[in-house]
């Protein structure tokens, strides 16, 4: 029964974790002129748009996301793999956390004067990311030894 | 196998060369006008930097999650997982400070600036992977 519960978590955290990385990890909403209409800046894990334009060297964080996923996946067969995916998995998301914590304050203070009434924030994607960090920490509590 | 005594001492090392990347620059971007950005781990440096550039101040702590993986590693020497925990932590960690790198990298060359990596940099990676090497082999003695 632990075995079912513990890869059920695993796959359920790895899947989180590479959904994640679709969504936004960080939003900035700016009107760049009065009585335009808001033009968004948007960092995901493969990809940074600002309003139709793609940053073509837009740090690419899914790369590490999906590598620290995969061997929390292996915690299904190896349980000390997922344990170590599961500390990189927190490591990767300690680091963007501290990235985009910086970034969104640099994004307020940099565009306040162009826009007072700026939108600047975390997506859904680092909420989603840091629940997958849990899981896959719960799953190998609850996964029985190798 | 490679004995505890010596899994343990490639922690240390680990441990010695990472502490030692918290202090020196990681990399660095130059652009026209004498503009130079020296990121380290404790806050971002702007040399030269133009009056009313930037507004505000690019400058994230990324030492705060390596000094705890760094804990961690400290802690493996009485608890074997923390030592892995640290070291894998801090390895995921230089992904994402990787994907930066090659970012930052493409923005310099397209702005045609220049850019270099650190002495920092270097010692972070090599650290992180004496570190996850003595951590593994320590949970292989333990096992």
């Amino acid at each position: 029964m632990r075995k079912i519960a513990g890869t059920v978590l695993f796959v359920l955290a790895a899947a989180a974790a590479v959904g994640a990385t679709f969504l936004p990890f960080s939003e900035l909403l700016i009107r760049l002129a009065p009585g335009q209409p808001q033009t968004a800046y948007v960092t995901t894990g493969w990809s940074t748009h600002f309003g139709g334009t793609k940053d073509e060297h837009g740090p690419l964080f899914a790369i590490p996301v999906v590598l620290a996923a995969v061997a929390v996946l292996a915690g299904v067969r190896w349980r000390k793999v997922a344990y170590a995916g599961a500390a990189a998995l927190a490591g990767v998301t300690g680091m963007l956390f501290v990235y985009l914590l910086n970034a969104i304050s640099f994004h307020e203070e940099g565009n306040i004067a162009i826009d007072p009434a700026l939108e600047a924030g975390f997506g859904n994607g680092i909420w989603v990311l840091i629940t997958a960090v849990v899981l896959a920490f719960g799953a190998v509590v609850v996964h029985p030894d190798d | 196998m490679i004995g505890r005594p010596t899994a343990i001492a490639l922690i240390a090392i680990g441990v010695v060369l990472t502490a030692t990347a918290l202090v020196l620059p990681w990399y660095s971007t130059g652009y026209a006008g004498g503009v130079e950005v020296v990121v380290r781990a404790w806050g971002t440096e702007i040399v030269n930097k133009p009056g009313d550039w930037p507004a505000g101040e690019l400058s994230p702590w990324y030492g705060l999650p390596v000094a705890v993986a760094l804990a961690l590693l400290v802690a493996g020497v009485w608890v074997t997982r923390a030592a892995l925990a640290g070291a894998a932590g801090q390895l995921g960690a230089a992904g994402i400070i990787a994907a930066l790198v090659v970012s930052e990298r493409g923005h310099a060359i397209e702005q045609q600036g220049d850019f270099a990596i650190g002495f920092g940099l270097v010692f972070l990676a090599v650290g992180t992977v004496v570190a996850l090497a003595g951590a593994v082999a320590v949970q292989r003695e333990a096992a």
